[in-house]
């Protein structure tokens, strides 16, 4: 098991490398210089000799001045060890600036999470248990309109039904504007602010993981250790939620997994469009404002999200189903 | 039903035929036996799925409308027209109502509806109106003259007085009290946030939105017999029959053609240009429109009257033949016969109306929209099928583009296996594991910043097929591990056909039906993808249309809730066309796997 565990860390971590020596070359490749970026540019008709030792100084300062593969690897030891480079816009340390949303991110996505696995993995059981019944039908039509749907289209038709028609929801923000009281009350204000984008979130998501499920449950459910617990005379509670389920959870993990990392992913859609100040919001301005090192920062946050969910998928599997070989 | 009962009861069925219907030769074994290519199978399948019959029934209308209709509603991508904002959809603007048809002594038409008095002086109006421009004063009583600007109403009673509403900012909703003492109205007219008043001894009163149009009007104050305005200009015609544009700014209408000199009889504008009507009967324009200019050979000499709309003339002839020329993006010079015989024609911004001495109106121009403008006066629906047509074509290409990539590492990996897979799949694992929407974006913005159009959506294209092969490449994989095992590939490998011939002309046809599924599903993926990117901004840019920009900048609640047209009908277009495709797919791989049909 170990050994399992360092093999994979290991190959994680070159995988990391790898995209990170990608995405520090694509960032070289962006147009405009960071170091005249830095300086006062009006300066170079003025004064030209004085202009060159301020851009030299400004190169220097940034690092600028030395070979590719020096600069790189002076990058991504800051960056492993906490020091994510300077925010052009906002004038601050990226690590200062993207601890709040980083909390708002995550506070978003655990929310609709949950209430994905809450809704989807028992409609996804019940819909396979009750094959090409009336119920199942239903929910396999709805499925695929929600899964079809983009997100933004999904959070128009939320926003006309919950917002406009019905003002029950904000329509954008984190919080009311200049909120004060209690942290109780603040609290209150931006789950009601949240509720929106969650059920955006997840009305997006339930679709497809609620297919997954079915299918993996229904593979499952003609296995003969099925028929086998049944001719046992065991209740079909016991049959579907114990013997079956925990069978079809493999699948199940890999399609979570890889659905929590494009959720992440994913959310720079619904972040924007309600203006809720989470990463994909700040890696939106980012971009709009060429501000690159909270590009790249958040580039790796991404990449490292990916892999250590992938890691944890390979973990899980070995804790759910022992006969996962751990040497391949 | 095993092979034998079947051949048992052909047999006795056959023995039948023959005992009543004769002999009629030898039956083929293939309709004996009944037998079914595989490919007849899914197709027979397929059909048998109403869903996703439906589903391949309405994609293939969406996609041919995408494909057909552009060619007779062509996009121009420069066109604009804030006349036009967020205009409901709906044809109500030429909708003359039944009874001032029949009666009509005036029609006037504003930026995008029309008003008009009928022989007893009673109010008409129809088209799209706010609600502000449906708030007709009562008791105006019988009107006389009456005309329509960008967003306001003017009126003139026989008592000489005069009526506004509409547009209630810069005063255009009160009439100027130095008006109230004059009561030899000649001419009243409706502009561009802007009102003209002209009385009987040649003087012009005007109130409304000065900073638009700059009026000087100062040295012919008098001697002014009647005015045409524009967006920018007013020009007036003289008492003495010459040419005068009332600005002291250098416009392109400010030098009038010296045969206008003391010769005109009547003036109009377009929006870029004016024309004149001399006494001998000829058409004169002039100004910075070159469409306008092409004025047909056939009126010379014979015009009496000239009419202008934003960007196109209609002119009548002595003998009563009605002309247009101009622009005619929205049809309005297509004068129809039904228009000859007329006494006067007026002109709205795209709207045309003839009417005869009888009182019957003849019109032509713009109706309105099908599905309504956006928020810069363009056709959602020109732009919705032009749209559809560029978001489909990129999500096609993607996938085309992913698809060769796939199959190819993919038919490689699965086939050599050892060394050359692992180093293939823990490289798609890598690109499997970018995160796809903020990596797009990124390489758009990185990419796509200093490029024309057309490399912008080869980018996209490009950027979509290349992050998305990975799913494809392992499916393959998986296909061909399956498969290269069987007996044809050791016969083919033992007859010395080459290893990539092999793969892609031996193996390869033997999986390919799984392959076109899952590339079905990707095209839904692609189109959706790319319309994330382009409603973030960061996919194709405007002015060229795809669904996905379209939807930029709907999420306010005034959009949503006020121009809902804006939103729906892109929305309804894309969910449609994803969720066929789903269907499609969906079906497909039910009628290839028939146990699947379980899922």
């Amino acid at each position: 098991m170990l050994k399992y565990i360092l093999k994979r860390l290991v190959y994680v971590a070159f995988v990391f490398f790898i995209i990170s020596i990608i995405m520090f070359v694509l960032y070289k490749f962006v147009p405009g210089d960071p170091a005249l970026m830095m300086i006062d540019s009006s300066k170079q008709n003025v004064d030209p000799v004085r202009f060159e030792q301020m851009y030299q100084a400004a190169r220097e300062r940034l690092g600028l001045d030395k070979p590719l593969p020096i600069q790189y690897i002076s990058w991504i030891t800051n960056m492993l060890t906490g020091d994510f480079g300077y925010s052009s816009q906002y004038r601050m340390p990226v690590k200062d600036m993207v601890s709040a949303p980083l909390i708002n991110t995550l506070q978003m996505n655990l929310a609709s999470m949950v209430l994905v696995f809450l809704i989807s993995i028992p409609l996804g059981i019940v819909t396979a248990v009750r094959k090409n019944g009336i119920f199942d039908n239903t929910v396999q039509v709805a499925s695929v309109v929600g899964y079809s749907l983009p997100g933004f289209v999904i959070a128009l038709l939320c926003i006309f039904a919950f917002a406009v028609k019905l003002p029950i929801f904000p329509i954008s923000g984190v919080n009311t504007a200049g909120i004060t009281g209690t942290s109780m009350e603040i609290f209150l204000d931006k789950m009601h602010h949240m509720a929106l984008p969650v059920i955006v979130t997840t009305l997006s998501s339930i679709g497809m993981i609620t297919r997954y499920v079915r299918g993996a449950m229904i593979d499952v459910l003609e296995m003969d250790y099925i028929r086998t617990a049944r001719a046992k005379g065991l209740r079909e509670k016991v049959v579907v939620y114990v013997h079956a389920f925990r069978n079809a959870l493999i699948p199940i993990i890999t399609i979570m997994t890889s659905w929590i990392v494009t959720l992440f992913s994913g959310s720079v859609v619904i972040e924007r469009l309600f203006l809720w100040n989470g990463l994909g919001n700040v890696l939106y301005t980012a971009l709009m404002q060429r501000d690159f090192m909270v590009v790249l920062t958040m580039q790796m946050f991404y990449v490292v999200l990916a892999l250590v969910g992938n890691l944890i998928m390979d973990l899980t599997y070995c804790l759910v189903d022992p006969r996962v070989k751990l040497e391949n | 039903m095993s092979k034998q009962a079947k051949k048992k009861k052909s047999t006795f069925s056959l023995a039948l035929k023959r005992m009543f219907l004769g002999d009629r030769g030898e039956v083929d074994i293939f309709t004996e036996e009944q037998m079914q290519g595989p490919l007849r199978t899914i197709i027979k399948n397929f059909i048998s799925n109403k869903i996703a019959l439906t589903g391949l029934v309405i994609f293939l209308s969406i996609f041919l409308s995408c494909f057909i209709l552009p060619i007779f509603f062509p996009l121009d991508l420069t066109h604009q027209d804030v006349t036009q904002q967020n205009i409901q959809p709906g044809f109500s603007m030429l909708a003359v109502p039944k009874k001032l048809a029949n009666n009509a002594a005036m029609i006037d038409g504003g930026a995008t509806f029309g008003v008009g008095i009928d022989k007893d002086g009673a109010f008409y109006s129809w088209g799209h109106m706010d609600n502000r421009l449906k708030a007709v004063p009562n008791n105006m009583g019988k009107l006389v003259q009456v005309s329509a600007g960008l967003n306001h109403i003017l009126a003139l009673n026989e008592k000489g007085e005069l009526f506004t509403w509409g547009y209630n900012r810069l005063r255009l909703d009160k009439i100027p009290l130095e008006l109230k003492m004059v009561k030899d109205i000649k001419q009243i007219e409706a502009g561009y946030q802007i009102s003209f008043v002209l009385d009987e001894g040649g003087r012009l009163y005007y109130w409304g939105n000065e900073n638009i149009i700059s009026i000087s009007a100062g040295k012919y104050q008098g001697q002014i017999d009647k005015i045409a305005s524009n967006t920018t200009t007013v020009m007036a015609l003289l008492k003495d029959g010459s040419v005068v544009a009332l600005t002291n700014k250098e416009t392109p209408f400010a030098t009038v053609p010296a045969e206008l000199e003391r010769n005109a009889v009547d003036i109009a504008s377009t929006d870029t240009s004016a024309a004149a009507v001399t006494r001998d009967g000829r058409v004169v324009v002039w100004g910075s429109d070159e469409d306008v200019k092409a004025i047909p050979e056939e009126i010379q000499g014979k015009a009496i009257a000239v009419s202008g709309g934003r960007a196109h003339f209609t002119a009548l002839t002595s003998d009563g033949q009605v002309v247009s020329w101009g622009a005619n993006n929205y049809k309005q010079s297509n004068a129809p016969a039904a228009a000859n015989g007329a006494e006067q024609i007026s002109c709205g911004y795209y709207q045309n109306y003839a009417i005869h001495p009888d009182g019957s109106v003849t019109t032509w121009g713009l109706e309105g929209y099908l599905m309504g403008t956006d928020g810069f006066g363009r056709d959602i629906f020109t732009r919705l099928i032009s749209g559809g047509r560029l978001t489909m074509t990129i999500g096609a290409i993607a996938v085309i583009i992913a698809t060769i990539i796939g199959v190819i590492i993919g038919g490689i990996s699965g086939y050599y296996g050892g060394k050359v897979d692992n180093f293939l799949m823990r490289f798609a694992e890598i690109v499997n594991a970018i995160p796809f929407l903020p990596f797009a974006m990124i390489l758009s913005t990185i990419l796509g910043n200093s490029v024309s159009e057309m490399g912008r959506i080869a980018i996209i294209m490009v950027i979509l097929g290349a992050l998305t092969w990975p799913s494809l490449a392992r499916l393959t994989r998986g296909q061909i591990l399956a498969e290269r095992e069987k007996e044809f590939v050791t016969a083919a490998k033992a007859m010395g056909v080459k290893e990539m011939a092999i793969i892609f002309r031996h193996i390869l046809p033997n999986v390919i039906t799984q392959i076109i599924v899952s590339t079905t599903l990707s095209f839904a993926t692609s189109m959706l993808t790319e319309s994330s990117l382009s409603f973030l901004g960061f996919g194709i840019i405007e002015p060229t249309p795809t669904w996905g920009n379209m939807l930029t900048g709907s999420q306010s609640s005034t959009v949503i809730s006020e121009y809902w047209w804006r939103w729906v009908f892109p929305s309804i277009a894309l969910g449609l066309s994803t969720i066929s495709i789903n269907l499609i797919g969906d079906g497909l791989r039910d009628a290839i796997d028939p146990r699947s049909n379980d899922r």
